[in-house]
């Protein structure tokens, strides 16, 4: 499995969707708040990367920010003109399995265009699709985390009540580099 | 640049679902027909229909947005450098991606923080007729001297959408009708006026410590 967490954020920061792949002992023992708490360091640093890395690009240069490596993992991020970034954290260098037909399209496409291509994928045909095409979607009252209290929530647009999730999933798996 | 523009506005129609103009029209209608029966003032009706708009808007920028790079649009719909930019792509590409008409941008001021977008077609506007001052005594309307319709910006629901849309890519307009075919002006304008360009930021949930 190399797909470990994807992120959903508002240009706030807010959290629209959240969604792990993995579980490691460390988070297993983490509460909803610490979690909640790291997306928050998340969007911070995604925020942080993005405006340096605009005052650091020359005149004209694409100032987009594609991917964040450490050692043990990749972030990929999207970044859509309306504010929407899309974060997924991977491993690093995902096994590209080859699954039949599919890659034969974008075959000369590295690692990066594909996790690239792919987020853009999730945003124009999932997101886009599924969130805000639905009728309860309101842009500043989505229910952002099942966790936190339930009872002040009711009313507002739940992602669960739309079948995002299951796209999403079902997108995500049938990439090469998913497991 | 301002027709590979076009060009893309184009594409996007081409590829959006269709609905039957007529049918469009006489709905919208009939949206404000109820509006005005419930408000009865034409002023909050006007503002009910941009609010109304503002909603459209806020939903109408993602689909543009992502509409235009999944067809390899990216090049017409990037970053706008400047307000001509975005003036060109709300009309050339928005208005004809979800109307499938043609809008001319123009009438920069001077400091280049407004402009004007000129309709030469109203797809809302199809079989309407405002009631003139003359027809007071008209039963259709329910309460209120039917003068005061004359205040009704039968297509305020544009000036929301382009506020809505511009909101979510950081900049905040103002939109008024100024010329309206409806009231015996030779072409729709629609004054855009930017009120000041929202900076990034985190919102309150990082703003504890």
């Amino acid at each position: 499995m190399t797909v470990h967490a994807i992120h959903i954020f508002d240009r706030k920061g807010k959290t629209l969707f959240t969604k792990r792949y993995t579980t490691t002992k460390q988070q297993l023992m983490q509460d909803a708040e610490q979690v909640s708490e790291q997306r928050k360091l998340i969007f911070g640093m995604l925020f942080s990367l993005r405006e340096l890395v605009g005052s650091l690009t020359p005149e004209g240069g694409s100032p987009a920010l594609q991917s964040v490596k450490t050692g043990a993992g990749t972030l990929h991020c999207y970044e859509t003109i309306s504010g929407l970034r899309i974060a997924l954290y991977t491993n690093n260098n995902p096994v590209m399995n080859t699954l039949p037909g599919a890659r034969a399209a974008g075959g000369e496409s590295t690692s990066i265009t594909s996790f690239q291509t792919a987020l853009k994928y999730i945003y124009s045909e999932i997101w886009v699709e599924c969130v805000v095409r639905s009728p309860l979607y309101r842009p500043e009252d989505i229910q952002v985390d099942p966790l936190e209290g339930r009872d002040n929530n009711a009313g507002r647009f739940d992602i669960k009540s739309t079948n995002f999730e299951v796209k999403l999933d079902a997108y995500l798996s049938s990439m090469p580099w998913f497991r | 640049m301002a027709s590979s523009k076009a060009q893309a506005g184009q594409t996007l129609w081409a590829k959006m679902p269709k609905a039957n103009a007529e049918l469009f029209a006489l709905t919208y209608g009939s949206l404000v027909t109820e509006l005005v029966r419930d408000y009865e003032d034409p002023i909050e009706v006007n503002a009910q229909l941009e609010r109304i708009g503002h909603s459209i808007g806020v939903r109408c920028v993602d689909e543009l947005l992502s509409k235009a790079d999944s067809s390899n649009l990216g090049s017409a719909v990037t970053q706008c450098g400047n307000l001509r930019d975005t003036a060109e792509v709300v009309s050339k590409v928005g208005f004809r991606m979800f109307l499938g008409i043609q809008a001319e941008v123009g009438g920069y001021s001077q400091d280049q923080r407004s402009f004007s977008i000129y309709l030469q077609e109203n797809p809302l506007s199809t079989f309407v007729e405002l009631p003139t001052i003359g027809d007071e005594q008209s039963s259709s309307s329910p309460s209120g001297g039917l003068d005061d319709l004359r205040k009704l910006k039968y297509s305020n629901l544009y000036c929301g959408v382009i506020r809505g849309a511009l909101e979510m890519v950081n900049l905040k307009v103002e939109c008024t009708i100024v010329r309206d075919t409806l009231k015996g002006d030779e072409l729709n304008e629609i004054r855009v006026e930017l009120k000041e360009v929202l900076s990034d930021g985190a919102g309150d949930d990082y703003k504890e410590e």
